[in-house]
């Protein structure tokens, strides 16, 4: 028994005596976000699912037509609002490869920009570990999550100015370099890190009651992942060891030593254990990162074609003056061209298309956002399972609605 | 409305993607519309089971009008390491699509995670993608009018009458300085001298 190609209505329609459609959000409590399903169903069970998105659609690739590049940077960190700094990144290395200028990046420039995407990753999986805990009755792991998530968010304040969204990356490299006082804070966040994971996994991992609702809920094969198109900690909890910082290194991430951590079950829970592995994994390279940190060096590139120079050249030099001006005024322009550039973000391969035509805004930014694969695939994992386990599959998933939607 | 921001400073380039400079990004390959389909089914086949993402991109000034942007990526369902994963091949096929009546054949039999991708392209571009199971608005809502990521589509959606405002919120509707209760300050006043003097005189 199949759904017809016609758009489902949320009224409830009693068909063939047992199955009915049901409307599931979009205002509901463990959607995670403004999402929609459609449910047919048949008793408790799920016969087929069908998410509808777009309830947060904010046009963000039509605005960023219309901005420069680097006003763009700021509406596309807004996508991902979990993890900004992945957004940033990966759209700032498209745009240093459209311009060629990605071998001149400053290597400081380039250990910062690890450090930040792994603290993001560190502070957007606490966010997912909260959260889908509490999907499952477990509300103390939520605290210990969040607490984690507000010593990372203190980091990238202190970095970059602001919680959510600091718009620290630039192209050429970052906005600035870290104040004093950030590295002892680090410091004790890395020093604290370890135990706090342990406490975590106590809570969540061992849990009898979370085994019980995520072992054999939503299994997914490796073939079936790769046709859904999922990447990162989902397709990799299917057994597939695939990592853009492994198969496509950016930022210097070859010169790091990390495992990728790769489950073979395929079901909630050992999507759970892969997200858990790899904070471990984050720890490792922010440790790495850490001793490269202790060398002083240049955070920008030194072209003032693309980034403003320093602001205190500007009361002493015409020039510096003049390319200062050019670079507010104007922005800079980026030679015609289309690019394809991805990052691992903490949701999977976060990609974009850049289409320039010369001008000084983009002409398309295109992205591949890892979310709506994976939300898409949960039309293959929710039939035949039960409703109550259809929010640890959303949760197991962990769509961010922002980047659905965009 | 028009957009009230100051125009962009045009770059030049008609086709951006045949001007492109030597970037080492993915195998890029540009195909017909008539042969699209053929051509993806052979690639699958030859194991690019992975569809990373289906775009589309508008070049108003050129023909063909439109770009659908196929990223595909070679990567064996038995990867289990890293080392077996190493560097997937990563392919681009560009197809150009005419901007009267665009239409493409649809992807969804050969890779499902197509679906939602050829729906936004729908929705945001107006290509029809013949063979796709459902084909409707996915980000806009159903009634909309229009594809919005054309680039003929005003930043501020289309030119719209203006709604009258309701009249209660007009200010000319409420006198200065009346409460919400309609009662002024004078006629409180009044009244507690009215009742004062009531309590005066037993």
């Amino acid at each position: 028994m199949t759904l017809s190609a016609t758009p489902l209505t949320p009224e409830i329609v009693s068909r063939d005596g047992n199955a009915m459609v049901l409307s599931m959000g979009p205002q509901h409590p463990s959607t995670h976000g403004v999402l929609q399903i459609m449910l047919e169903i048949d008793g408790e069970t799920v016969v087929t699912a069908e998410p509808e998105i777009g309830y947060l659609h904010t046009g963000i690739e039509k605005t960023a037509e219309n901005l420069f590049w680097s006003q763009a940077q700021t509406v596309i960190e807004r996508m991902d609002y979990l993890a900004p700094e992945s957004n940033g990144l990966c759209y700032v290395l498209g745009v240093e490869k459209l311009l060629g200028i990605s071998d001149r990046i400053p290597p400081r420039a380039q250990q910062i920009r690890v450090l930040i995407a792994e603290l993001t990753r560190i502070a957007s999986h606490c966010v997912w570990l909260g959260t889908g805990g509490i999907d499952l009755g477990a509300i103390s792991g939520f605290f210990y999550a969040f607490d984690l998530r507000e010593n990372v968010l203190d980091l990238q304040e202190a970095a970059g100015g602001a919680r959510m969204h600091p718009n620290y990356m630039r192209v050429g490299g970052v906005n600035g370099d870290l104040p004093s006082g950030f590295l002892p804070k680090l410091d004790d966040l890395l020093a604290k890190l370890p135990g706090r994971m342990r406490e975590l996994r106590g809570l969540l991992q061992a849990n009898p009651i979370l085994q019980d609702r995520t072992i054999d809920v939503g299994i997914l094969s490796a073939e079936e992942a790769l046709q859904w198109s999922l990447t990162g900690p989902a397709l990799r909890a299917s057994g597939v060891a695939y990592d853009v910082r492994k198969a496509f290194p950016y930022s210097g991430y070859d010169r790091y030593e990390f495992d990728v951590p790769t489950r073979t079950e395929g079901d909630a829970y050992a999507r759970f254990l892969v997200r858990l592995d790899e904070i471990d994994q984050s720890l490792r390279i922010l440790k790495q990162v850490r001793k490269d940190l202790d060398t002083p060096g240049p955070v920008m590139i030194d072209d003032t074609k693309v980034a403003a120079p320093p602001k205190e050249t500007i009361a002493l030099s015409m020039e510096a003056l003049i390319h200062h001006f050019k670079i507010v005024s104007e922005g800079f322009r980026v030679p015609p061209g289309d690019v394809y550039q991805s990052v691992e973000g903490p949701r999977g391969e976060l990609g974009y298309y850049i289409v320039s035509d010369g001008g000084n805004r983009p002409f398309r930014v295109r992205t591949r956002p890892p979310s709506l694969y994976n939300l898409q695939a949960l039309k293959g994992i929710a039939p035949g399972n039960l409703i109550a386990d259809l929010v640890v599959m959303i949760g197991s998933l962990d769509p961010v609605f922002g980047e659905v939607d965009r | 409305m028009p957009s009230t921001q100051t125009p962009p400073i045009a770059g030049l380039a008609i086709d951006p993607p045949s001007l492109r400079p030597p970037i080492d990004d993915a195998v890029i390959e540009r195909v017909e519309p008539a042969g699209l389909h053929a051509r993806l089914e052979e690639l699958a086949a030859g194991g690019f089971t992975m569809l990373l993402d289906l775009g589309a991109v508008d070049y108003p000034q050129r023909e063909p009008r439109y770009d659908v942007v196929y990223h595909l990526l070679k990567l064996p369902a038995t990867a289990a390491t890293v080392a077996e994963a190493g560097t997937p091949v990563r392919m681009r096929v560009l197809c150009g699509v005419p901007g009267e009546r665009p239409q493409l054949p649809s992807a969804t039999g050969i890779w499902k995670s197509a679906d939602w991708a050829e729906r936004e392209i729908y929705d945001l571009f107006g290509i029809v993608f013949e063979g796709h199971p459902d084909l409707r608005r996915i980000q806009m809502p159903g009634d909309w009018e229009g594809h919005p990521l054309r680039k003929d589509y005003p930043l501020r959606g289309p030119a719209r009458e203006k709604a009258p405002r309701p009249p209660f919120a007009l200010k000319s509707n409420v006198q200065a300085g009346t409460p919400p209760t309609g009662r002024t300050l004078e006629a409180l006043q009044e009244q507690i001298a009215r009742v004062r003097e009531e309590g005066a005189s037993p």
